[in-house]
Parts: C-alpha cells; sequence; structure tokens
C-alpha cells in the first residue's frame, strides 16, 4: 500500500511569492494522478515538495502515513524523471540505468549480480538493450527519455513522478511514449504522479486529475468527470471549451474534406 | 532576372578572388617594412618602397570586373610595375636572406598577378559574355581551386607566425649547445655538451628544481582543495556577503605585485615563513586563488541542476553528488585550473627572490637569475638551464592539451 497525501500544504518561496497555497490532496495505492494546470500554476512546485527538491512552507506531505517534510529526497524511495532527462553525460547508459541502486545505503543495498539483473530487465522492457554502453549523448531524444524512465523505474519507486516528460519530443513520438508510459503502469502498478498542461494527456493518461491555478486545487476527480461535471469557470474553460474546440476543429476539417 | 544573369554576377575566377583578398594583407606588410628603411636610413629605397606600396594600392582598388578588358590591361601594367620596382629594391641592396624575403612580399604578389590577370579564365571574363555552361564551369573549377588557395595563403602566414615564435627557442637552444660563453656566432656552427652536463652534474640546479617543484605542486594542491568547494559554494549556493566576498576575492589582483610585496614579506618575517616552501606556497596562493575560483565558478555554472536533484533522488547526499556527478563533469575546468596555478608558482620569481634569500632555497627562476650575476654572464649555462626548467612545463602542456582546449572551450558551448 503506498498512499501519498498533501495535507494544508503551502509554498511561500524567498521572494515572498506564493506558488501552492492550503493544498490537499490525497493519491491512492497504484493510481495514474495527472497534475493539470497551465504553466505557472504550481504543478512543478507540487511534485518537487513531494521529491524533497523544494522544501514546504506549512503543512505536511504524508507518504504511508509518514510524514517526509524533513526526508532526504534519495530516502523517501521515489523515482523521478526529468523534463531535460538530466541523464549523467559522464556514465553509460548501463551506468546511468544502475547509479541508484549502486547508491542505495544499508539493508536496500544489493548484490552486483542483482543490479546487473534489474538494469537487463529495464533495458529490455523499455528496449534499450542495444544501447548499454553508449553514452546518453550517442542517443536519440526518444532514448534518452526511455532511459529516464529506466532510472526511476530500476530502484522500483514507491511513488514515480514525471514533470511534463514528454514537451521535448515531438508530436509522434510523443503519442508514441504516452502509450508506453500507460503500459508500464498499467504492467507494474507503479503509484504515478504526472505534470502536464496538456489537456489531452491529463485526458488519455490520468486515473484522476487534480486541475491546479494559481496554486489553488480547483477540482480533483477522474478525467471523464470533471469535463462532464466541471466544478467552476476555469476547469470549464481550461479544460471543456479547449477539449470541445479540438473536436470542433477536427470536425470541421473532415467535414470540409468531404 | 533570369537564372543565367544571377549566376554571371555571382561568377568571379578565382583568382580574381584570391587577389582581391590577399592583396590587402600584402600591402599592410609592405607598409610594416618600410619601417626597416626607415630604420636602415636608406632613402631611396624608402620611396622606392612607398611606391611599391601605392601601386599594390592601385592594383588593388583596379582589379577588372566582368567585361572590363580595359581595367584588366592596366592591372597587368601596375602588377608588371611592382614587380620592377620590388626587383630594383632587391638589387640595390646587398643580398641575404631576410632582403630576400622582405622584396619578396612585392615581387611574389606582383608576379602572381601578372600571370592570373593574363590566364585564360580570366581573359575570357574579361573578353565577352560567358555561356551558362562555362559560367557552370567555372564555378565548379573555382570551387575545387578556392580551398586550396586559401589553405596555401593561411599557410603563408602561419608559418611566419611560426618562424617568430620559434626564433628565440632556436637561438637559446643554439647558444646552450655551443662552446663557449658567446652571444653571437651563426646558428648550429658548432657543438657542445659543456652546459648541459655542468647544470645537470651541479648540485645547486637539483636543489633549485626540488624547490620549485615542492613550491609549484604545492601551490596547486592547496589551491585546488579551497578553489574547488569555494567555486561550487559560490556557484550553488546564496548566503548574505556572498557577492561581496565573490568582489573582495579580485580585490588583491587589483594592485601590482610590487605594491604588496613590502607587506607580504613584514608578514612573512613576523610568521617565520621567510626561506620556506610554505611561506612562497602561501603567497602563491593568494594571488592564483581568485582566478581559480572564478574559472571554477564559471564552469560549475554549466552543469545543470536538474542532474544534482537526479542524483539526490538516486539516494545520493551533497557530497555525493559532488563526487559523483559534478567533479567527474568538471574535470578539464579543474585540469585548466590545476595547470594555471601550477604555471603561476613554477615562473613566479619577484616573491621568490624576496622571500628565499638563501642559496639552498632558490626557486629555479631565481636560481637561474644567479648564474648570470655570480659567474660573470654565464650565457651558455643560463640557456641550457633555461631549456631545462621549460622541458617540464612543455610536456605537462602537452599531456594535458586536449583538456586546456576542452576546458577553455566549456563555458561556451553546451554539450
Ligand atoms: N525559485 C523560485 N523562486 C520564486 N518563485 C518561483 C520559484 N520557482 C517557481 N516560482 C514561481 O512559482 C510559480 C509556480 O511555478 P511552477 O514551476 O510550479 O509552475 P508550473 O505549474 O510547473 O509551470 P510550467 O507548466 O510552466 O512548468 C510560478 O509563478 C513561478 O514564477
Ligand atoms: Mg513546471
Amino acid at each position: 500500500m503506498v498512499q501519498v497525501e498533501y495535507k494544508n500544504v503551502t509554498k511561500t518561496y524567498e521572494d515572498g511569492f506564493e506558488a501552492v497555497k492550503e493544498l490537499n490532496l490525497d493519491i491512492k495505492d497504484g493510481e495514474f494522478l495527472v497534475l493539470l494546470g497551465p504553466s505557472g500554476c504550481g504543478k512543478s512546485t507540487t511534485l518537487r515538495m513531494l521529491a524533497g527538491l523544494e522544501e514546504v512552507t506549512d503543512g505536511d506531505i504524508l507518504i504511508d502515513g509518514l510524514k517526509v517534510n524533513h526526508l532526504p529526497s534519495g530516502a523517501r524511495g521515489l523515482g523521478m524523471v526529468f523534463q531535460s532527462y538530466a541523464l549523467y553525460p559522464h556514465m553509460t547508459i548501463s551506468d546511468n540505468l544502475s547509479f541508484g541502486l549502486r547508491m542505495s545505503k544499508g539493508e536496500e543495498k544489493l548484490s552486483t549480480e542483482e543490479i546487473n539483473k534489474r538494469v537487463i530487465e529495464a533495458a529490455e522492457m523499455l528496449d534499450l538493450s542495444d544501447h548499454l554502453d553508449k553514452k546518453p549523448k550517442e542517443l536519440s531524444g526518444g532514448q534518452r527519455q526511455r532511459v529516464a524512465l529506466g532510472r526511476a523505474l530500476v530502484r522500483q519507486p514507491k511513488v514515480l513522478l514525471m514533470d511534463e516528460p514528454l514537451s521535448n519530443l515531438d508530436a509522434e513520438l510523443r503519442h508514441q511514449m504516452r502509450n508506453e508510459i500507460r503500459r508500464l503502469h498499467d504492467e507494474l502498478g507503479t503509484t504515478t504522479i504526472y505534470v502536464t498542461h496538456d489537456q489531452i494527456e491529463a485526458m488519455t493518461l490520468a486515473d484522476r486529475v487534480a486541475i491546479l491555478d494559481k496554486g489553488i486545487l480547483q477540482q480533483h476527480t477522474s478525467p471523464l468527470d470533471a469535463y462532464n461535471n466541471p466544478a467552476n469557470e476555469f476547469v470549464r474553460t481550461f479544460l471543456c471549451r479547449h477539449i470541445d474546440d479540438l473536436v470542433e476543429t477536427a470536425n470541421n476539417l473532415f467535414n470540409d474534406t468531404k | 532576372m533570369t537564372n543565367a544573369n544571377v549566376m554571371r554576377i555571382w561568377y568571379v575566377p578565382v583568382e580574381v578572388l584570391t587577389l582581391k583578398r590577399w592583396l590587402i594583407p600584402a600591402f599592410i606588410i609592405n607598409i610594416l617594412l618600410l619601417t626597416i628603411d626607415v630604420l636602415r636610413e636608406d632613402n631611396n629605397n624608402l620611396i622606392l618602397g612607398i611606391l611599391g606600396c601605392i601601386v599594390l594600392f592601385g592594383l588593388r582598388s583596379n582589379l577588372p570586373e566582368m567585361f572590363q578588358r580595359k581595367r584588366r590591361d592596366i592591372s597587368l601594367i601596375l602588377s608588371a610595375l611592382i614587380v620592377g620596382i620590388g626587383t630594383l629594391r632587391l638589387i640595390s641592396l646587398e643580398f641575404s636572406i631576410f632582403n630576400l624575403w622582405m622584396q619578396s612580399w612585392l615581387i611574389i604578389p606582383g608576379i602572381l598577378s601578372l600571370i592570373w590577370l593574363s590566364s585564360k579564365p580570366v581573359s575570357v571574363w574579361t573578353g565577352r559574355e560567358l555561356s551558362t555552361s562555362a559560367i557552370e564551369y567555372g564555378l565548379k573549377r573555382n570551387y575545387e581551386l578556392k580551398s586550396n588557395f586559401s589553405k596555401i595563403a593561411s599557410h603563408i602566414i602561419l608559418i611566419h607566425f611560426v618562424i617568430v615564435t620559434v626564433f628565440p627557442l632556436v637561438w637559446i637552444f643554439d647558444i646552450a649547445i655551443s662552446p663557449g660563453n658567446a652571444l653571437g656566432g651563426e646558428i648550429g656552427d658548432s657543438f657542445s655538451g659543456e652546459h648541459f652536463s655542468k647544470i645537470l652534474s651541479g648540485d645547486s640546479f637539483w636543489v633549485w628544481m626540488t624547490n620549485s617543484l615542492i613550491v609549484s605542486l604545492g601551490t596547486c594542491l592547496l589551491g585546488l582543495t579551497i578553489a574547488i568547494p569555494a567555486g561550487y559554494a559560490f556557484s550553488r549556493y546564496k548566503f548574505s556577503g556572498r557577492d561581496v566576498s565573490m568582489f573582495a576575492f579580485l580585490l588583491v589582483q587589483m594592485f601590482p605585485g610590487i605594491i604588496i610585496l613590502v607587506p607580504y614579506f613584514l608578514v612573512m618575517k613576523t610568521l617565520g615563513l621567510l626561506n620556506s616552501h610554505l611561506g612562497l606556497i602561501l603567497a602563491y596562493c593568494v594571488t592564483a586563488l581568485p582566478l581559480c575560483v572564478w574559472m571554477l565558478k564559471g564552469f560549475f555554472d554549466t552543469v545543470p541542476r536538474e542532474l544534482e536533484e537526479a542524483a539526490m533522488l538516486d539516494g545520493c547526499n551533497q557530497f555525493q553528488v559532488f563526487t559523483k556527478v559534478v567533479l567527474p563533469l568538471s574535470l578539464p575546468a579543474i585540469a585548466v585550473t590545476a595547470l594555471f596555478s601550477f604555471l603561476a608558482a613554477w615562473n613566479e620569481f619577484l616573491l621568490a627572490l624576496t622571500f628565499n634569500t638563501s642559496n639552498d632555497m632558490y626557486t629555479l627562476p631565481v636560481g637561474l637569475a644567479s648564474l648570470i650575476s655570480s659567474t660573470g654572464q654565464a650565457w651558455g649555462d643560463f640557456a641550457a638551464a633555461s631549456i631545462l626548467v621549460s622541458l617540464p612545463v612543455a610536456l605537462l602542456f602537452l599531456f594535458f592539451q586536449k583538456f586546456l582546449i576542452e576546458g577553455l572551450s566549456a563555458g561556451g558551448v553546451k554539450g
């Protein structure tokens, strides 16, 4: 059972800017939660507080009922995929994948064989087996993205965090990786929090979406429910109107060519 | 405009292009060479030289365009004139390699321009309207020849640079391997290993070498030990007084070394660090540190923050993030910094001369200087020792070359 809870979480940056206000959010075990909202609404901040990369100003963050506010990032048992991949440029792909395992401490420490086994498994799962000895700069964008995903997954994280992981890819590859990510989630059942500002991505990936605006949670429900019963004007414009517009554009195109 | 017309405008034979470009440097060099005539107080040749420059300039501005047969012919006359002036100057001077070289800056451009402007492609181009296929052929020919021409030209320039840099070295080397302590003499006229064997078998040289090595390596190590964490902290952490202290670091650099010499001496004397390695190491670190810290900070700034965040999520603590991710990525920059601080200490003279006054505490530069004064200008020994002193540095540079280039360009391009 892995459960994540935000309790009255507030984030105020040093310059006094309130990026997240009184956030209450719970993520169930095995759930795929998408944090959706326009640019600058505090999605990344929300995610980075859970990862321990930003301090929580006020309120509590709980993983499995344990308050983690002051736990170091590495101890929280999370995996994170960054928008810019953040692969270690001086290491081979296989070293990139195994780095987290090699860094684990105490009881979690694995034998070299076990580490190799896990790396090979992850590489197979993500179709990277041929590239294990290369350096990150010798890979294509999509491959790098998959290495980043693999690096987060080999440690078998309690929660997988992704901050706009697909925004550096072209449309076709994005579509492909989207399916890949959903497939992996269904296969592994890892609790996942996914940040995006793309409504379609949210609609297709999420079990539930949490829609944010100006640091305030607007609605937290399944994507279809949000579309059918928008909680307020913001959700109506940002989600419903946007999707309707897309559908209309597509229909018009279709009708015109007929 | 039709395609053919576009091509016509774009086609200029490579000979004319080359002349257009390289007559300018030739002109500038000839002007500079006039100073030699002035120094020699050779008025006839000075006038001839000025005339040559003027004609060269005239040639450059008169180079023919398409259909300009007349200008081509004038250019030919001017070129012949240049060759004539050059030859006249050459004949009037006593023959030597240097004079030949000097006049070739007039004669060779002149001859080239004579040959090229009268060559068939240029004659055709200035003579009549070219057909499309002729232009196509010409463009292809240009493409094939152009890189060769500019390669030759840039090599000529580079060879000059090499000669200018290498000449003093050759001279020193010659002094070192010539018998006796004379400075004159033709290069390579006689050979003797006496100076080298004298230096290498004497005790002082090895003592000085050891001193220099201890001081330089000490500076390098101590400097890096301080500069790496300092640079990292300046790059990554915000703390009060950060900007002020970054600036304060530069403060020492703003005074000429000689101003702080006396205070330095007094401080070292009070601390009892005169005639010691540690005193010099400390003093050198003070001067080398600011540069090292700033360079390393600049490099650390280019290491993306997300990399460190990823490492933290992978379970590294702050120290491991630094040693396992940031440090390996910064090796080129660190190598450059190490080399700089090593060299600064290796070559320093003034402080070493002031602080360490006993013969067995001399560093190499001070020891070398003492060769000149005490034994009545032992130029041969001095030259031999200079070579021996620069040898380790030269080797170091060869070894670090790849790193150096990487490190120096590191801030510019994000890999
Ligand atoms: N270090 C910081 N100091 C001050 N303000 C910050 C800092 N980081 C972010 N902010 C502000 O907090 C707000 C939320 O930032 P955040 O990065 O969470 O946005 P986001 O929802 O992820 O946007 P995007 O989709 O563009 O990535 C923004 O208005 C931003 O300007
Ligand atoms: Mg963001």
